[in-house]
């Protein structure tokens, strides 16, 4: 079961992102959300998580330096990063793989999210999961 | 057809396919045609060129748009709506720019700008469109415009 920490400064994104996590059948724990890099990196303090997805333009703090700021720590040197963007350069997107983050562009199907995950995380298990968003249930803002 | 309202028309029919799940008819029918203004949403660029990509929603489709981005059977609130707005639009923007200049280029896009149609008709944008695409969508259309300076 992975925890994952969803970080886009679009509400209708990360409810996209998340709705299509729960198509993907990637065995889901807790999902958390955050507006900005800064937001992301207090709910990291606070809470385990095994993925991280973020977006890259962002106002406060943009995707790119929340990326710096966890491989610079010891505890999250290592964390398993997906960055979803509307990205389309190749100059930037093979700047953010230098950096040990994966990558996937909008739009993206549940087939794209769910092989890519599997592929960063090693997490083998397909989940059948409601595929209605429930704020309610196991969601931080 | 432009290279670029090539780049346009794929960019656009990909995101509002994938991220909406509409099927755009690249050719208009009468009540389409007709359709009154509803939204226009602004999305600023820098790079090796620069300018703005405008996307124009007419006859009252927003709502099943947002509605639809968010697998939801009844619209969201007004902001929500316009958020789903802005975010389609950066995906047009995201996905044009790089067929169109290469895809080593580098664009900064900027937050996008929305404004609802309020009876007035809305100011000219500056100069005429480097590439102009129209979709009908439903029982209205969306008209994308993609400005260089």
């Amino acid at each position: 079961m992975l925890n994952i920490l969803v970080v886009d400064d679009s509400a209708v994104m990360r409810s996209m992102v998340i709705r299509t996590l729960k198509m993907s059948g990637v065995p889901l724990g807790s999902i958390h959300q955050a507006s900005n890099g800064r937001e992301g990196l207090d709910v990291l303090e606070g809470n385990w998580i095994d993925l991280l997805l973020v977006d890259l333009n962002m106002p406060v703090m943009t995707g790119e330096e929340m990326i710096d700021h966890l491989r610079a720590r010891q505890d999250t040197a290592d964390l398993p990063i997906l960055v979803i963007s509307t990205e389309g350069s190749q100059t930037r997107i093979e700047a953010i793989r230098s950096k040990g983050a994966s990558f996937i562009h909008k739009p993206f199907t549940p087939e794209d999210l769910g092989n890519t995950i599997r592929d960063l995380t090693g997490v083998s298990g397909h989940e059948q999961h409601d595929g209605g968003f429930d704020p309610s249930s196991g969601l931080d803002f | 057809m432009s290279n670029m309202t090539e780049a346009l028309t794929q960019a656009a029919v990909l995101t509002f396919e994938e991220l909406a799940f509409l099927l755009p008819d690249e050719e208009l029918n009468d009540q389409q045609k007709a359709a009154g203004n509803e939204a226009r949403v602004t999305v600023t660029f820098k790079g090796s060129f620069q300018g703005n990509l405008v996307v124009r929603l007419y006859g009252g489709i927003l709502p099943s748009l947002a509605a639809n981005m968010l697998g939801e059977m009844t619209p969201p609130d007004e902001r929500t709506q316009q958020d789903a707005l802005g975010e389609l639009a950066n995906i047009i923007c995201g996905n044009a720019l790089p067929s169109i200049a290469g895809s080593r280029e580098v664009f900064h896009l900027g937050a996008p700008h929305v404004e609802r149609y309020c009876g007035s008709p809305w100011l000219q944008d500056q100069g005429s469109a480097s590439a102009r695409v129209s979709l009908g969508l439903e029982e209205g259309r969306a008209e994308v415009d993609l400005f260089i300076h």
